[in-house]
């Protein structure tokens, strides 16, 4: 059935695979990759909500109308870019210094 | 209708996601990106969030997947390097993830279940001016109550640029 429930228990089953792939994987890529994933699971549950209050209408006297949680999701899109953009440009770095991209050798700032 | 369609994408994407995270390759995970947002979008465009269906596809199928598998091209690993890739003790820690989906079912255990959250969303949206979710319908608070950080995303996403090609030069 396609309902709110439904939705938020996909979104949260999506978030938790991938707070499982940050946790339990040493290549940095599949770590970014798993953060994409839970920004993903994050921005249906926003979408779900948005269409849970698409009764909420955008007049002049209602500041945050139904769409308010579709423009929060576009937001973290654009985040999600930023953060894609920096981290891989941090993983070219590290592999021009160290060869590897795996998270054990890094740790150079270590104490 | 729409709740075979959603049945089929949310299956796909708990089955995508999990092959995504499983992957020894991560040539293969930005591969099984593809259809993990292909069905994200099916469900947003169900969710009638055409414009983040459309904004989804164009930035997370089109840039992020491509900017992950230049990447991958580029830094060339070597296949020893693929190995022995997950670790141990986080098998533990892993168990926190698991905790966290339980969470949100003690959260539904606990508050019960609405009859606000058990509304099928096939059904349409009630009418109004606008189409619920459609381009103009999201412009029109995006650019008047939410002004301001939507210049502020402008301005991420400019540092973001300016940091990356900072990054990745050779000699800074």
């Amino acid at each position: 059935m396609f309902t709110l429930t439904n939705c938020l228990i996909l979104g949260g089953v999506i978030f938790a695979i991938g707070a499982w792939g940050v946790i339990a994987r040493r290549n940095v890529l599949i770590v970014l990759i798993s953060i994409e994933l839970m920004l993903n699971a994050v921005n249906l549950v926003f979408a779900s909500f948005a269409r849970m209050h698409a009764h909420t209408l955008a007049e002049p006297g209602n500041k945050y109308p139904g769409e308010s949680g579709q423009i929060f999701a576009l937001f973290i899109i654009a985040v999600a870019a930023a953060e894609a953009a920096v981290g891989l440009a941090i993983v070219i770095t590290f592999f021009r210094n160290r060869e590897t991209v795996d998270t054990r050798d890094m740790r150079q700032m270590r104490n | 209708m729409t709740d075979i369609a959603f049945t089929i994408c949310a299956v796909f994407c708990v089955l995508s996601s999990i092959l995504i995270v499983t992957q020894k390759n991560p040539v293969y995970s930005v591969v099984y990106m593809l259809p993990f947002f292909l069905a994200m979008t099916v469900i947003f465009v169900l969710l009638q969030a055409t414009f983040l269906a459309a904004i989804q596809m164009i930035v997370y199928g089109g840039a992020i997947l491509v900017v992950f598998l230049f990447v991958i091209m580029l830094i060339n690993l070597k296949p020893d390097e693929l190995k022995n890739d997950f670790s141990l003790w986080p098998w533990v820690l892993s168990w926190f993830a698991v905790g966290a989906l339980g969470g949100i079912f003690v959260m539904f255990a606990s508050h019960g279940v609405t009859a606000a959250m058990e509304q099928n969303f096939a059904a349409p949206t009630d009418t109004r001016s606008g189409i619920f979710g459609s381009i103009g319908s999201v412009a029109m608070p995006l650019f008047k109550e939410h002004m301001v950080p939507f210049e502020l995303a402008s301005i991420l996403i400019v540092v973001a640029i300016l940091g990356s090609v900072l990054l990745s030069k050779k000699r800074v």
